[in-house]
């Protein structure tokens, strides 16, 4: 067990797709002495970089699942978590930040900050992480870290603040000037191992004490004590450090760092600034909920002492059972020891405990508050909470987005079915966001997630790592219904033919509720009209209505349904009769309150150079999208806009063909609307169409 | 109240009879003001009533970011819609986003050729904006052959060009200094005036009107919406 936490530190690495985060990730591993042979992205030499460890990862040349590793740097135990670039895969990276206490954000120094820095970042901020900017790529053409500096400034709202300036850039880039020390420092040797300070060019002093006298006027808003050493010109290293590190952990600072991490440069420097800028477990308060007091929220103590508290984030299943990845927040998780799940209430055993490096491991006794680690054989699902049982609490949950796509899928054989099962149930339990079920109508398995590619990945996974071959069908949108308008109800539900009689008469209104509400239910029923126990069954009726509208069979949404007058009889009326007239009363006040169809529409951001602007903004419009705007910048036009997603299969491909392959866009989910009425008519018609020719 | 009926009662109506008729089709228009006082939601507000009206607009900006100058629509027009009580504003606030353009050039220099491939990508996609709406430049002599090609294109386009920039706070003849070299391609000047409650529109040029009237408009700092003052 770690036993001096303020050496501890859990980071995370972040950044678009392609900007040289796994490089990165490997030389800080190549440097920390954790390996001992660089190996690059993609498989050159047909291993692939460490922690891009999944088969279908390395062919990809991305990083999917955020692999976990740890390293030892300047006596301090650094836990690192590589992340995914993609924005489908966000809810690994949202993941992730959840239990890091800070971050590398890394930015192509080419191409500055992209649409998915914008994402990263907004997430990193949801979850107050710290974080240190890499400029990487210096070595490439157009390579520019005052720009992409400025960037980080006007696009993402971040006072940053150069802590080095880069001695030539593209071809000529040499290695980094420190702006605190005021020294160049070379990368020496085969892989850059040596660090070589020497004194800076004269050339560049002049830049170089600009520089330093910008970042010392920005620094010095953290320290009153800095602030004076300035007046007084008796400034030292360590004001500086301190007051680097006070704004940056504050928020309210992004120092940044530069190299070329593919060319050996800058990388020991910036594992320096981890180590005396981003927090320890000790610097960050993390709350979590009392679940024997109301979910009241309470505060973590990183005490190894007291209760254990720990958030598993992660699960694999590998080679030896399930390996669940846990940040222990408070107290001690030791091997052989008893802990409880605080959602299952089920108690476990804890066997083997382990150090993840990538897919090796190494056999650990204990862990204590602050680490990141890993243990076997415990059944559980992602963002789950463990407790030693003396306390009963649970992290706070995570923010887990609804899916947006679906598509049906049918396994080729009965082998492949079975295989199927098996990804399935454990895709569920890593992923939040992707889901699996049954079609109740047609029987067939249906799969939903965050975009196309997110579905597409799966499906290759269930092929590669199960030998699960299913075939898909036409990926099928989440649509939603709504109402535009108030209309009235009054509903009776009378069966007094034979046998026992069914009675039950509801009266009241449905209403739109405003942005961003599911439904809500009000009960206004006075003077005992319907008697109080008949009101859930009213409730429950309406919340069975609420999950197939009548337009096209999809969940209605944005509806309050107000109760406030009815009727029963002293016999006749029963829980299923009210549940029956709820249902009803709902389908007809609906059918008369302009009912709508609401389509998902997905934020998109198009990027690529100026001359092909037009075929992007081309290829939006005849996608119904909506742009937003257009920003153009250093020969690069970045579009962003809001596009129906049922518009947007194969954009990929057609994006590709249509500039060259020059241009790349991300796209999540922004909100729904209401469909153009031409969409609606034809989604109306083929429901109609499709109950039909089932009743038939 | 309905969209036809806020337009109609808004108090740019006022601002038209006090500016004679308005900035009108072709004309460039500028408003100066300090830093901080209010020039976006003047513009903004200028914008909203044009693509109210079924306009179409093309928001330039050299110096804000396209979500900067997004966020600004967005408050002033729920700020609108709530005050009025505006029916169906979801569905116009919709119909807005679809009629206006923003384009963000951070750190560029002013330059009419842009603007001019901007504007013809804008038509060749969408339709020729109606108001073109430019922030971010700083004023100076240095201006004269982009604001004598400005104009050019506003003729061209038959749309009115509404210009921002900070002001210096030193005047010749009425005119701040840096704009006097280029007062000559502007057909309006608005300043900006901080009172105790608001901030007052003034004009200091209204075309060739040697009377220049007081125009009875404000800005309300509490909900950026223009005012009748």
């Amino acid at each position: 067990m770690l036993q001096d936490l303020s050496r501890l530190r859990n980071i995370g690495i972040s950044a678009h797709i392609d900007s040289g985060k796994t490089t990165l990730t490997e030389r800080i591993l190549f440097y920390t002495q954790r390996i001992h042979k660089i190996r690059e992205v993609k498989g050159k030499d047909e291993q692939g970089a460490t922690m891009d460890y999944m088969e279908l990862e390395k062919e990809r040349g991305i990083t999917i699942t955020s692999a976990a590793t740890y390293c030892e740097w300047n006596k301090h135990h650094i836990n690192i978590i590589d992340t995914p670039g993609h924005v489908d895969f966000t809810i690994e990276v949202e993941r992730s930040l959840r239990v890091l206490d800070g971050a590398i954000l890394v930015l192509c120094g080419v191409a500055g900050v992209q649409s998915q820095s914008l994402t990263v970042d907004r997430q990193m901020r949801r979850y107050k992480v710290p974080r240190l900017a890499f400029v990487n790529k210096l070595d490439r053409s157009g390579a520019n870290p005052f720009r992409v500096s400025e960037q980080l400034r006007d696009k993402l709202g971040h006072n940053a603040v150069m802590m080095q300036i880069p001695i030539g850039l593209e071809a000529q880039h040499a290695g980094v000037i420190d702006l605190i020390r005021m020294q160049a420092y070379a990368f020496d040797g085969d892989n850059g191992e040596n660090v070589r300070a020497y004194e800076m060019p004269a050339e560049l002093r002049h830049d170089a004490e600009a520089a330093r006298e910008k970042m010392l006027d920005a620094v010095s808003m953290f320290s009153d004590d800095l602030t004076e050493a300035i007046l007084e010109g008796v400034v030292t290293e360590e004001l500086i450090y301190d007051a680097v590190r006070r704004g940056t952990l504050s928020l309210d600072l992004t120092p940044v760092f530069m190299g070329s991490a593919y060319k050996n440069k800058g990388v020991q420097p910036l594992l320096d600034a981890v180590t005396r800028y981003l927090p320890s477990p000790l610097d960050i308060t993390n709350s979590a909920v009392d679940l024997s007091n109301n979910e009241a929220p309470i505060t973590l103590s990183a005490d190894p002492q007291k209760p254990l508290v720990a958030l598993a984030f992660k699960l694999e299943d590998g080679r030896y059972g399930q390996l669940t990845y846990l940040r222990v927040y408070q107290g001690t998780l030791a091997k052989g020891s008893s802990i409880a799940n605080s959602r299952t209430k089920r108690r476990h055993k804890v066997g083997r405990l382990v150090r993840m490096h990538a897919d090796q491991m190494e056999e650990i006794q204990d862990s204590g508050a602050g680490d990141i680690v890993a243990m076997f054989g415990i059944d559980c699902a992602s963002g789950d909470t463990f407790t030693d049982e003396s306390i009963q609490v649970s992290m706070t949950s995570m923010h887990v987005p609804e899916p947006v796509i679906s598509l049906a899928i049918k396994p080729v054989d009965s082998k492949s079915e079975i295989n199927m099962s098996k990804a399935l149930a454990r895709f569920t339990r890593e992923d939040p966001t992707f889901r699996a079920g049954a079609d109740p109508e047609s029987g067939e398995t249906v799969i939903s997630g965050m975009g196309e590619l997110h579905l597409d990945i799966y499906i290759e996974r269930m092929k590669r790592e199960y030998g699960a071959e299913v075939r898909s069908g036409a990926p099928q949108v989440a649509y939603r219904e709504t109402i535009s308008q108030r209309a009235e109800y009054n509903y009776t539900h009378k069966k007094q033919s034979g046998g026992a009689g069914q009675y039950g008469r509801v009266a009241g209104y449905v209403e739109p509720l405003s942005d961003g509400e599911d439904f809500e239910f009000v009960n206004e029923i006075r003077g005992g009209a319907i008697p109080s126990e008949f009101i859930p069954s009213v409730e429950k009726g309406v919340r069975t209505a609420i999950e197939k509208g009548k337009l096209i069979g999809f969940p209605v949404i944005g509806v309050r349904f107000v109760l406030n007058d009815g009727q029963a009889h002293s016999v006749d009326s029963s829980d299923i009769a009210f549940q029956i007239a709820g249902r009803q009363a709902f389908r007809q006040a609906c059918a008369h309150a302009r009912p709508i169809v609401l389509e998902p529409v997905m934020k998109l951001a198009v990027e690529s150079p100026t001359e092909f602007h037009g075929a992007v903004l081309k290829s939006v419009m005849q996608r119904r999208g909506n742009v937003i705007g257009t920003t153009e910048e250093a020969g690069f036009c970045r579009v962003e806009a809001e596009v129906p997603l049922a518009e947007m299969f194969g954009y990929a491909t057609d994006l590709r063909s249509s500039t060259q392959g020059k241009a790349e866009f991300t796209m999540e989910f922004a909100r729904y609307l209401p469909a153009p009425s031409e969409v609606q008519k034809t989604l109306v018609e083929k429901y109609a169409g499709r109950v039909k020719g089932e009743e038939e | 109240m309905y969209k036809q009926f806020l337009t109609a009662r808004s108090p740019l109506r006022l601002l038209e009879k006090g500016l004679h008729g308005g900035l009108g089709r072709g004309n460039l228009g500028l408003v100066v003001a300090g830093r901080g006082v209010g020039k976006t939601p003047v513009l903004v507000g200028f914008a909203l009533d044009e693509l109210l009206r079924e306009g179409r607009v093309l928001h330039i900006s050299f110096d804000q970011s396209v979500a900067h100058v997004r966020d600004y629509y967005n408050t002033v027009f729920s700020d609108l819609a709530h005050s009025v009580h505006l029916e169906d504003a979801a569905r116009i606030h919709a119909d807005i986003d679809r009629q206006r353009g923003i384009r963000a050039y951070p750190g560029m220099p002013f330059s009419t050729g842009k603007l001019r491939e901007a504007v013809k990508l804008e038509g060749e996609t969408c339709a020729q904006p109606t108001l073109l709406v430019i922030e971010g430049i700083q004023m100076n002599g240095d201006l004269r052959e982009e604001l004598a090609d400005l104009k050019a294109l506003a003729q061209e386009l038959s749309a009115e060009v509404w210009l921002s920039a900070a002001n210096s706070g030193e005047h010749v003849g009425g005119i701040p200094s840096d704009v006097a070299p280029v007062k000559d391609f502007l057909s309006v000047i608005l300043a900006l005036e901080p009172a105790s409650d608001c901030v007052r529109l003034r004009a200091l040029k209204d075309h060739e009107n040697p009377d220049v009237t007081s125009l009875h408009v404000a800005l309300d700092p509490r909900t950026l919406l223009l005012t009748r003052n």
